[in-house]
């Protein structure tokens, strides 16, 4: 009885989760007029307000935008994380608990006081609409740094040791010999670092206004709240699906790795 | 033993962190100190900066949009974070039972957490239409005649606070699952032996075990809840009545609407202030309380 | 301060990637938003191209809330093109006295031409205060009232009531709840509620103009809206939210009410007609006609021109040619091309009377009234601050009108106080 009762309750939720995403697919493959009737399956199907999409908005090289840039941050992030970690970790220098305590105290930092200030460093250097302006400043995760150290600190010193005997450099001991020790933690911050720069909306709507460079969510938002749809709602629906199928699409790939990964970083 | 040639060591590590701290000098420590620069100027970045003393705080203090987007923020946390522990809870409780499909479950219920917030808002505000809403059809049809989701100024935060629980409940209900399955099975035996009821096994078992989850889950939304802005941005530009203005985007206006920026960097360190006390706060007392 | 950038401008010289530099005689133009300018301004720029060496580079304005909100951060980062279409009259004063406009008066024969086209009215209007003219008068969408022809019928109307009393009393008559799921889903019009500035270019301020036959709203650096105009507008528009007459959400939800026949009537500019057009089923008809205006109200009905102008930027290398080029845009056949592909007015005096619009204008009855009223028109006030005296008129609309908290009496002495103090008078 009570399993019953269990059954029926998760079966709601789950229909409650995703019946908005139902919702949205079919509105966007709905014909304009018959939208506000909508409510499970349309009376007609009609693909205009993809085709109309894609002759208002750049939406494809949205979309390379912001794989090129979510890509190029990740990688960074894994390598400028692992250094700095590993540094942390496994390395003696004046400093280095300062450096530390610095990381943690910047995490507690509220963006609010950064925001204003860092848009105008990004005026004074030029980057306005430039991918620079997109990618550099979320090089450098605190949180990576974190989760880098505290997988080094856990692997053996011995390992290590050796490699510094064969004569490997610094770099190659942390990108050759340790890597492959520490998958899972480089798994979840890539996994959340690509997730989190994909999502990334308030920062590249202050720093880009060019629409070739925009990113993905970005040209998502202006679009439904800026003229060029004509005030069509399918059209933003369209596209609204559109932003919403890549990450969608990762995540029935490796749904395992994603719930792991956040799972791990709050943890954390 | 080994011999590690002392002058390689000492400038190594610099170098490794150096991305670092490069990073902190031009992206933290610059913009901090800038910012409160700013905050004793009026600047529109076009003209000139012109010093203008304890003025930005004076405004500030009086504006009661300022206040009243903290009020906002405030009240927003005030429903989400108890909404979000309840549900993340309950649903993490039963998938932890005996039951099939947890797995499907899970994944259903993670579903929102990864997928942009832009796609969250866009689909939800149709669905909060108060004419054309599926969820205003739904309630009328059923009798219970319709809300006024983002036209009631008394409405506007707590139906962004629904749209945020349902976007994160996922992620919680995961960290939830992991502190649940640490619990030891014999605690919730030897409480059966003794004829505890589900509801006892809960409240004296189950939340004390999972206490530091339930504080990390208050810390996460209330740093989550400062940061609202595409919410209210696109579902309702702030209003009714301004009563969805969060602090985000009240600064954003502030900033890139009417490009006050020494106002607005005043009004940023003001929330920050509000937040980082908040959490000292919330550490003390939850934390001390089990 | 002057340190601090030292320090910038090192971490420029390590950090700065090359940025596109632009082409050196390649002119940049951006358009507006709305398909059909992006269409009228690339066939222009085609032409150009075809004919000149230097070439000429045009898009549309990049996406944003508010294409006012979008130029204000390209002159912020520095990526102005050199000739931007799209300027709002209001703008320009604040855009002049930061310097970044280029004085188009002093590009040899460029005032006569404008005041052969648009007349000396117009030349005093966009004169900013310095005396130069740093706008070319471009487009005007006047504002006016569409209506559906069968809803109306259908309240035994022969056209749209354009009182305030007979369109309220066409309110009450109109919004019904015709589906029986007990909420009114018929109104007699729509228009935004949202408490964004410039919403109310397309409410308050076309209404006041109405009213008061053109009266400002900045005059000599003070608030001089505390009238009986002001306050009828709000307590009209108030009435009509109190009562049900306008649905009381946000335009972005859902689909557009006008075009489904859930409104009958639509506050807007010229460029709906092709709008309409556009998007209409076929057995949709509609007419023009002035906004609605006191009971008392005499004379001419006024309203608000939404002008849109052209303004190059101190980024243009060439400001001549730039010029040559938009000379081909608005001389009579590059109006004639605009009014085909937009819809929209150009600012150009006696259209009716000149003989290369007339085919047009026999194929197009329905610009007409258009055209008519773009004689009795209205811009903005010279204001540098006119963005924030519409975002404090926004926010004592949005407490009155859309949520009666205040009289309109109170309301409208509230924001002239507001502006006042804005404005620096105490």
């Amino acid at each position: 009885m009570k399993k019953a009762l269990i059954y029926i309750c998760l079966i709601v939720m789950a229909i409650t989760f995703l019946y908005p995403f139902f919702w949205m697919i079919m509105a966007s493959l709905t014909p304009e007029k018959l939208i506000g009737s909508l409510t499970f399956i349309p009376d007609s199907f009609t693909f205009d307000n993809y085709l109309a999409m894609f002759g208002k908005i750049p939406i494809g090289r949205a979309l390379l935008n912001s794989m090129f840039v979510s890509s190029v941050i990740t990688l960074g992030v894994i390598l400028i994380g692992a250094m700095v970690g590993y540094a942390l970790a496994k390395t003696r220098f004046m400093g280095r608990n300062f450096i530390f305590y610095l990381i943690i105290f910047t995490m507690t930092l509220p963006f609010q006081i950064t925001l204003i200030p860092n848009y105008i460093t990004i005026v004074k250097l030029g980057w306005v609409d430039q991918y620079t302006a997109l990618i550099i400043p979320f090089l450098v995760n605190n949180f990576a740094i974190l989760m880098f150290r505290q997988s080094f600190m856990s692997v053996p010193q011995a390992l290590i040791d050796a490699a510094r005997i064969d004569g490997c450099s610094e770099l190659r001991i942390i990108f050759q010999v340790l890597f492959p020790s520490i998958i899972p933690t480089i798994v979840t911050v890539g996994i959340l670092t690509f997730m989190t720069t994909w999502n990334e909306v308030l920062w590249p709507l202050i720093v880009v206004r060019d629409e070739m460079v925009m990113t993905m969510p970005q040209l998502v938002t202006l679009f439904s709240v800026g003229g060029r749809a004509d005030a069509q709602l399918g059209v933003k629906l369209a596209s609204a699906v559109l932003l919403a199928l890549p990450i969608m699409i990762a995540y029935s790939f490796f749904q395992k790795y994603f719930i792991q990964s956040m799972a791990s970083s709050g943890i954390k | 033993m080994h011999v590690r040639p002392k002058k390689k060591r000492s400038i190594i590590p610099y170098l490794l962190v150096s991305p670092y701290l490069l990073f902190f000098l031009v992206f933290v420590a610059f913009p901090v100190l800038f910012s409160f620069f700013l905050t004793f100027h009026k600047w529109n970045i076009i003209s000139p900066m012109e010093y203008s003393g304890m003025d930005n705080y004076t405004r500030m203090f009086n504006d009661r949009l300022f206040w009243k987007s903290l009020r906002n923020t405030l009240w927003f946390l005030v429903i989400h974070i108890p909404l979000q522990i309840i549900f993340a809870l309950g649903l993490a409780v039963f998938l932890n039972s005996k039951i099939k499909f947890k797995g499907l479950f899970r994944s259903v219920f993670f579903l929102p957490v990864i997928v942009s917030g832009v796609v969250v808002t866009i689909m939800w505000q149709q669905l909060y239409g108060f004419n054309g809403g599926v969820i205003n059809q739904l309630l009328n049809s059923i009798g219970l005649g319709r809300v006024g989701w983002l036209t009631n100024p008394a409405m506007s935060m707590p139906s962004i606070a629904i749209m945020a629980t349902w976007k994160n409940v996922g992620l919680y209900i995961i960290l939830f699952l992991v502190g649940l399955q640490a619990v030891p099975e014999h605690y919730y035996e030897a409480a059966e032996i003794d004829g505890a009821s589900s509801w006892q096994k809960l409240w004296y078992i189950t939340i004390p075990a999972i206490n530091p989850t339930i504080f990390m889950v208050i810390i996460l939304s209330t740093i989550g809840g400062f940061s609202l802005f595409i919410e209210p941005y696109v579902m309702t530009g702030g209003g009714p009545l301004n009563s969805s203005l969060s602090s985000v985007l009240y600064i954003y206006k502030q900033a890139f609407e009417f490009y006050h920026m020494g106002y607005a960097a005043t009004l940023g360190f003001a929330f920050a202030f509000i937040i980082l006390i908040i959490i000292v706060i919330q550490k003390k007392y939850i934390e001390k309380k089990y | 301060m002057k340190l601090k950038f030292i320090g910038f401008f090192t971490l420029c010289l390590l950090f700065s990637c090359n940025r596109d530099e632009q082409k050196d005689n390649t002119i940049t133009f951006w358009s507006s938003n709305a398909s059909q300018e992006i269409l009228f301004t690339a066939y222009f720029a085609d032409k150009w191209n075809e004919n000149h060496s230097e070439k000429l580079e045009s898009q549309p304005i990049p996406e944003g809330q508010s294409s006012e909100e979008v130029i204000m951060a390209a002159v912020v980062g520095r990526t102005t093109p050199d000739i931007y279409a799209n300027m709002w009259q209001g703008l320009v004063e604040m855009y002049a006295k930061s310097g970044v406009l280029v004085p188009l008066d002093t590009i040899e024969g460029f005032t006569d031409f404008i005041r052969a086209r648009s007349g000396e009215a117009v030349v005093k209007e966009i004169t900013s205060a310095d005396g130069h003219i740093y706008q070319i008068p471009w487009k005007i969408n006047p504002f006016m009232t569409i209506y559906n022809e069968k809803k109306i019928a259908q309240l035994g109307l022969n056209t749209v009531p354009t009182t305030y009393s007979a369109y309220l009393k066409a309110g009450k008559d109109f919004s019904k709840d015709t589906d029986g799921d007990g909420y009114v889903d018929k109104w007699i019009g729509d228009t935004e509620v949202k408490n964004i500035w410039h919403q109310r270019l397309n409410n308050f301020y076309p209404l006041y103009l109405a009213a008061s036959n053109g009266a400002p709203l900045i005059k000599d650096n003070k608030a001089v809206f505390n009238n009986e105009y002001a306050v009828g507008v709000f307590n009209f528009l108030q009435t009509i939210y109190r009562e049900g007459y306008f649905a009381k959400e946000s335009n972005t939800v859902g689909s557009d009410k006008f075009l489904a026949g859930h409104t009958a009537t639509k506050w807007t500019g010229a460029w709906d007609v092709s709008y309409l057009e556009r998007y209409k089923e076929d057995d949709f008809e509609y007419n023009i006609a002035h906004l609605p205006v006191p009971d008392d109200h005499r004379g001419v009905v006024y309203t608000y021109a939404d002008p849109k102008n052209i303004v190059l930027f101190n980024t243009c290398k060439n400001p001549a040619l730039a010029w040559e080029f938009i000379k081909t845009m608005i001389d009579e056949s590059g109006d004639l091309k605009f009014l085909e592909l937009s819809g929209q007015i150009p600012r150009r005096q006696q259209i009716k009377e000149n003989e290369v619009f007339q085919e047009f204008l026999r194929e197009n009855p329905k610009i007409i009234p258009f055209i008519d009223q773009s004689n009795f028109v209205y811009g903005t006030d010279n204001c540098e601050v006119l963005i924030e005296v519409l975002d404090i008129i926004s926010q004592e609309y949005e407490s009155c009108v859309i949520h009666n908290k205040k009289t309109p009496a109170k309301a409208i002495a509230d924001a002239t106080r507001a502006v006042d103090i804005l404005l620096g008078n105490f």
